[in-house]
């Protein structure tokens, strides 16, 4: 455990600079805060939840995996040197979560490359960053337990940095970075943890839901509902940490020449199963749903979820975001009242 | 998995022996691997299928039609339905594709030996299945009583139509042909659902397993009768069609319940899935 002054945070975001892609939290013009290389001038600590989480430097909304020319499929794998200053702790466990479920079995190599280049730096909230975050009901935040390769707890005029690597180890090594008595540190995280921890409300309704899930008493009336007001955006599974479906595309670019595509698809549209008999075993838009939330809080994997409770990680972004009020917090809500 | 890039999505070139003309709209192509491979190295199940690739086209599932018996040639029978399928057609002998894999699950050839093996299979239902046929016939000895049951729609729909004449010959395998309805009156067999041909077999269900593959439709009514009929649930394999892209479990789109069906299936025993609504 080291310390840093808070006033000294630029100047070691420039030094890691040097040798990193270091991508920061970045105020723009418009007032909205996105993930952007590192500028002192617009890099900004007030930045709640950001928009969208970090899921598109692992898997990108669009990436050419091959390159087709003279006849053959050429392999194109994008590495990564980025650092990746100021995620949050769920967006990490949705990084780890859909970390495992793309290196189980078979390894998607395109995942891999990424994920294992990348150097991730969490800050660790102090408490919830808008009324839909339930990080605690599902065990994901508001500190990371795992996956990072530092930490940081902002105390205001000081952060704590917590090293979980040898990355990160090697990056705190510098004269930026004082000592702090191990016993001191370990009562400050604690009160952070314990504070941060309260200041975040449960979602009984969450684990409520799941139950129903699972003995099979939810109605097919609530995904009915929900079914008719759907307008099929897709939304809620693109800021989700944890959705990781694809389609692959090819493109031809001139004559015996082309690229192959995979980018981001939803089990909410109707062609996502659509066979090429034209029967789709998921025909309306209640099954669809129903499927995105049994994946989250039903059929998810035990091992991929890791230390999590279920496949949600508890963001609150597909509540934040859904146009309709479809999220997770008010399927779980319906379900649980119904 | 046949494929020494490390790279699971990697395509391995292959061209056309020769293309074979079915029914209307359905064609049998016989592959060869352009890469120096071998189809035994390549190790494919009865059951099994590939990733077709189709230059600047894109990929899709097809399941194999032959048997690791028989390993002169990979062969595919197809519908011609979509972008890919409809680029294949344009294919001819000495045409250049890729394919991956062998995927999934196939047919338990091993839980099958020394029983009685009832296979039913509806419409293009047949190409997957007769992996698994071809495969009895040629390792005949070492599986007891054999029966298939056809379905299709009309007498002009019968894909390997010379060759399922040919079992006329044979006495060591049983066969029940049906067709939906016969407006010419040229069909011989019976006419009518495939599950009316369980009235002209005599099964013994507690030694027979039964193995299936059809449209989606037809799975709902033959499991009722195999059930009624006696059949343990454990005795029942069927291969589950659904829309694939990755075959290797991380796109997503074949998610049945908690399993996938391009790695978890796609022949699935009734046990796994009954419980799954969207599973039938």
């Amino acid at each position: 455990m080291k310390v840093l002054a808070r006033k000294d945070l630029p100047d070691v975001l420039k030094n890691w600079s040097d040798s990193y892609d270091v991508f920061a939290p970045s105020m723009k013009e418009t007032g909205d805060v996105i993930f952007d290389r590192f500028d002192a001038d617009t890099f900004t600590l007030e930045y709640g939840k950001p928009s969208l989480p970090q899921k598109s430097e692992f898997l990108p909304q669009s990436e050419v995996i091959f390159e087709l020319k003279k006849g053959e499929y050429r392999e194109v794998m994008a590495g990564s040197g980025k650092m990746l200053f100021g995620m949050r702790a769920c967006d990490v466990m949705g990084m780890r979560q859909a970390g495992s479920f793309m290196k189980r079995d078979v390894t998607d190599p395109y995942y891999k490359s990424k994920e294992e280049g990348i150097l991730k730096v969490v800050m660790a909230c102090s408490g919830p960053q808008n009324e839909t975050c339930f990080c605690t009901t599902v065990g994901s935040g508001p500190f990371a337990e795992a996956g990072f390769d530092l930490q940081f707890y902002d105390l205001g005029d000081e952060f704590l940095v917590e090293a979980e690597s040898e990355r990160g180890k090697q990056l705190i090594a510098d004269g930026f970075f004082g000592e702090i008595d191990a016993a001191e540190a370990g009562t400050k995280i604690e009160e952070f943890k314990v504070h941060a921890s309260k200041a975040i409300k449960e979602v009984p309704a969450l684990k409520e839901a799941m139950e129903r899930l699972r003995d099979g008493s939810v109605s097919e009336k609530v995904w009915d509902y929900f079914g008719r007001k759907c307008i099929v955006c897709g939304g809620c599974a693109f800021v989700c940490p944890t959705c990781t479906c694809f389609t692959v595309s090819d493109f031809q670019t001139q004559p015996g020449e082309g690229l192959r595509v995979r980018s981001w698809d939803a089990c909410l549209f109707g062609g996502f199963t659509r066979e090429a008999s034209g029967h789709n075993p998921r025909g309306t838009q209640a099954l669809r749903l129903k499927r995105r939330h049994e994946h989250k809080l039903l059929y998810y994997n035990e091992t991929d979820v890791l230390e999590g409770l279920c496949g949600c990680v508890g963001c609150g972004r597909c509540s934040d975001y859904c146009p309709v009020h479809i999220g997770t917090l008010e399927v779980v809500k319906a379900i649980a009242e119904d | 998995m046949g494929n020494n890039s490390g790279n699971a999505y990697q395509p391995r070139p292959v061209s056309i022996i020769r293309t074979l003309p079915q029914i209307n709209e359905h064609r049998l192509f016989q592959l060869k691997l352009e890469d120096g491979g071998s189809w035994e190295d390549f190790g494919h199940q009865p059951g099994q299928f590939v990733e077709v690739s189709i230059f600047g086209k894109g990929e899709a599932p097809i399941s194999i039609s032959s048997p690791p018996t028989r390993l002169d040639a990979l062969e595919i029978c197809v519908r011609r339905t979509g972008r890919l399928t409809n680029a294949l057609f344009d294919m001819e002998k000495g045409s250049h594709l890729h394919i991956r894999g062998p995927y999934g699950r196939g047919f338990p050839v091993e839980i099958l030996k020394g029983h009685k093996v009832l296979l039913i299979a509806g419409g293009l239902g047949l190409a997957p299945l007769r992996s698994l046929l071809l495969y009895l016939l040629d390792k005949r000895d070492k599986f007891d009583e054999i029966i298939l049951m056809y379905g299709t729609n009309n007498p002009d729909n019968v894909l390997f139509k010379y060759e399922l004449l040919g079992f006329f010959d044979r006495d060591d395998i049983k066969y029940l042909y049906s067709v939906d309805r016969d407006e010419e009156g040229i069909w011989k067999q019976y006419v009518g659902v495939v599950t009316g041909l369980f009235d002209q077999a005599e099964l013994s269900p507690h030694d027979t397993y039964a193995v299936l593959c059809g449209p989606p439709v037809m799975y709902k009514f033959v499991l009722e009768r195999l059930l009624s009929l006696g059949f343990p649930k454990d005795h029942i394999f069927m291969s589950l069609e659904r829309m694939m892209k990755c075959g290797i479990g991380k796109c997503g789109h074949c998610a049945i319940g908690d399993k996938y069906c391009c790695t978890d299936g796609p022949v699935f025993p009734f046990t796994e899935i009954e419980k799954i609504k969207e599973a039938i």
